[in-house]
């Protein structure tokens, strides 16, 4: 275990993200970097984007709240250590979003209620059932549930708006690729950290199941709200793209994201998490456990 | 980077939103921090240390290893009920400041030849630190957020900014440059408390007397701690420095006074 968790420490993660890839970047992207003027021009448009990054601040906030309980839930040191760290990456997140929110065109006064009217119930159910984990200091189901699930989720939804905006929005595609190389360290302790703790402790997988099915359930809910909310725009980026043969093409997972229907995006995201969490959770002795 | 800002020529809001943000701590730790692997430069050359004074500085990192892993605690515990998001923010820079200074100490232990740092500190650690300790991560559990401040951002920070910089006067090289960068992250740490008790006790100055009450209740296990502290850094009674006045007046310009 400390050989592994020796990659994790506080002077790996100084060099690697602030001083590695943040290194010259402000609110997460180059200073001389802003938001997309087709974003900030068109109404519709603009309002998906606040709907999005309020989505992103809730997750992020959950992912503060969690990372940080964990820390005193945490028995050995070098895992306080590297929860410390994932804590501020978590509280960096919420900053630079939160400034995406202002940078759309929110004022901070009207911070609190955007984020009241744009939160999707369902993200906050999915944070819920976390917090349960985590306030009652359970290590194990706490980290499955911050970085397996939760990170797992994050991951592959940063890819799918990274796509997105990868040359439509350089500025916000930036933020997204230092927030998803911080994801990436988060998954790999999860992975590593839990693995064994699942083999000394296998009572505990009933409990650490039914968390998952349950998260899995807001999550899936969440998703379908969330594209079906985005319809319009989805529409009028496809007419707009319809008329522009020049206009880049963003693929995620092989789909046409310019061309998809909202149900397509939403089937090949929900596909793409599931995907992941199969995976991860057998890497650590787990089964994936569907809520249908 | 941004333009340089003095935070003290902001509004309230615009101040909270500069100082207590990561973007803030990004700036102000890359100035003392790049370039030192565990807070030391590859340049700074080791010195020999005699027995006595090797191992009396084994045993006072052991207590700031005690202290640091309370900090740890305390200021991630916090976050779930600090009062705002850039309470929250400011909390999660302090959670990795203090877990780079357990990291620092630790490996400064190791570089000192201790071969398990877990059987050296529960065999050296003060007993009065380890129950302030416990009395801080109790205002934590009980999500009392005006007691955690004062005890954690103001008095553990003020005893151990008054520890490491009478330390860092007297130490080797090494253990000096280490603490260098660590009194610079007790500075913004204690800044923080002072700025949020000091606008809460203007808005409630009945909370005065009851952090006055728990000031005196905590004052005998620093007062104690002091004075371990002092017979360990091997310093002659004479040359002495009076860390408890230090403590003392620190505390006092906040308005607490003996």
């Amino acid at each position: 275990m400390a050989d592994f968790l020796s990659g994790y420490s506080v002077q790996k993660w100084l060099e690697s993200c602030p001083q590695g890839y943040l290194e010259g970047t402000v609110y997460g992207h180059g200073e001389d970097e802003v938001e997309a003027e087709e974003v900030l021009k068109n109404e519709t448009f603009r309002e998906q984007q606040i709907r999005t990054t309020v989505q992103l601040v809730v997750g992020e906030q959950c992912a503060l709240a969690a990372a940080s309980g964990l820390v005193n839930a945490a028995q050995d040191r070098p895992s306080k250590l590297f929860l410390a760290t994932q804590t501020l990456d978590e509280a960096r997140h919420v900053e630079i979003f939160v400034q995406r929110l202002y940078d759309l065109g929110v004022k901070p006064d009207d911070l609190e209620s955007t984020l009241k009217t744009y939160a999707n119930p369902n993200l906050v159910k999915f944070a819920e059932v976390l917090l349960e984990k985590v306030d009652k200091k359970d290590f194990v189901a706490g980290v499955v549930g911050q970085n397996i699930v939760l990170e797992g989720m994050a991951f592959s939804v940063f890819e799918m708006l990274h796509a997105t905006a990868e040359r439509s929005n350089p500025k916000f595609a930036h933020m997204l690729s230092g927030t998803i190389a911080d994801e990436r360290r988060h998954v790999g302790f999860g992975e590593n950290r839990i693995g064994e703790l699942i083999k000394r402790h296998p009572e505990r997988k009933s409990d650490i199941h039914k968390m998952q099915r349950n998260m899995t359930k807001h999550m899936l809910a969440t998703f379908h709200d969330l594209f079906e909310a985005s319809a319009g725009a989805a529409n009028e980026a496809r007419k707009a793209a319809s008329l522009d043969t020049q206009r880049p093409q963003a693929i995620y997972h092989g789909l046409n994201l310019t061309e998809a229907s909202t149900e397509e995006m939403e089937s090949a995201l929900a596909n793409t998490v599931l995907k992941e969490f199969k995976t991860r959770l057998s890497r650590i002795g787990l089964e994936y456990q569907s809520p249908m | 980077m941004r333009d340089w800002i003095d935070p003290h020529q902001l509004n309230e809001d615009d101040f909270k939103s500069t100082v207590q943000s990561f973007e803030f701590w990004f700036e102000a730790v890359e100035g003392y921090l790049h370039g030192r692997p565990f807070g030391v430069s590859p340049l700074t050359k080791e010195i020999a240390l005699s027995d006595r004074r090797r191992d009396g500085l084994i045993t006072t990192l052991c207590n700031y290893c005690v202290g640091e892993a309370a900090a740890l605690e305390a200021s991630s515990g916090m976050i779930r009920f600090a009062p705002d998001r850039l309470a929250q923010v400011f909390l999660a820079t302090q959670a990795v400041d203090e877990a780079r200074h357990l990291e620092v100490f630790l490996n400064r232990l190791s570089q000192l030849g201790v071969p398990n740092v877990d059987v050296e500190i529960e065999s050296r650690a003060n007993r009065s630190l380890l129950k302030f300790k416990d009395r801080l991560l109790e205002f934590v559990d009980a999500q009392d957020w005006e007691a955690a401040v004062f005890a954690q951002n103001v008095i553990l920070e003020c005893l151990e900014s008054t520890v490491f910089r009478h330390h860092a006067a007297t130490a080797d090289p090494v253990t000096a440059e280490i603490l260098a960068g660590v009194i610079s992250d007790e500075r913004r740490h204690f800044g923080f408390g002072e700025n949020d008790l000091g606008r809460r006790l203007q808005a409630a100055p009945h909370v005065h007397a009851r952090l006055a009450k728990i000031k005196r209740d905590l004052d005998t296990l620093v007062l104690d701690t002091f004075s371990e502290v002092m017979g360990e850094l091997d310093i002659a009674p004479a040359d002495r420095p009076d860390l408890a006045g230090d403590y003392l007046a620190a505390v006092a310009r906040l308005g607490f006074r003996p």
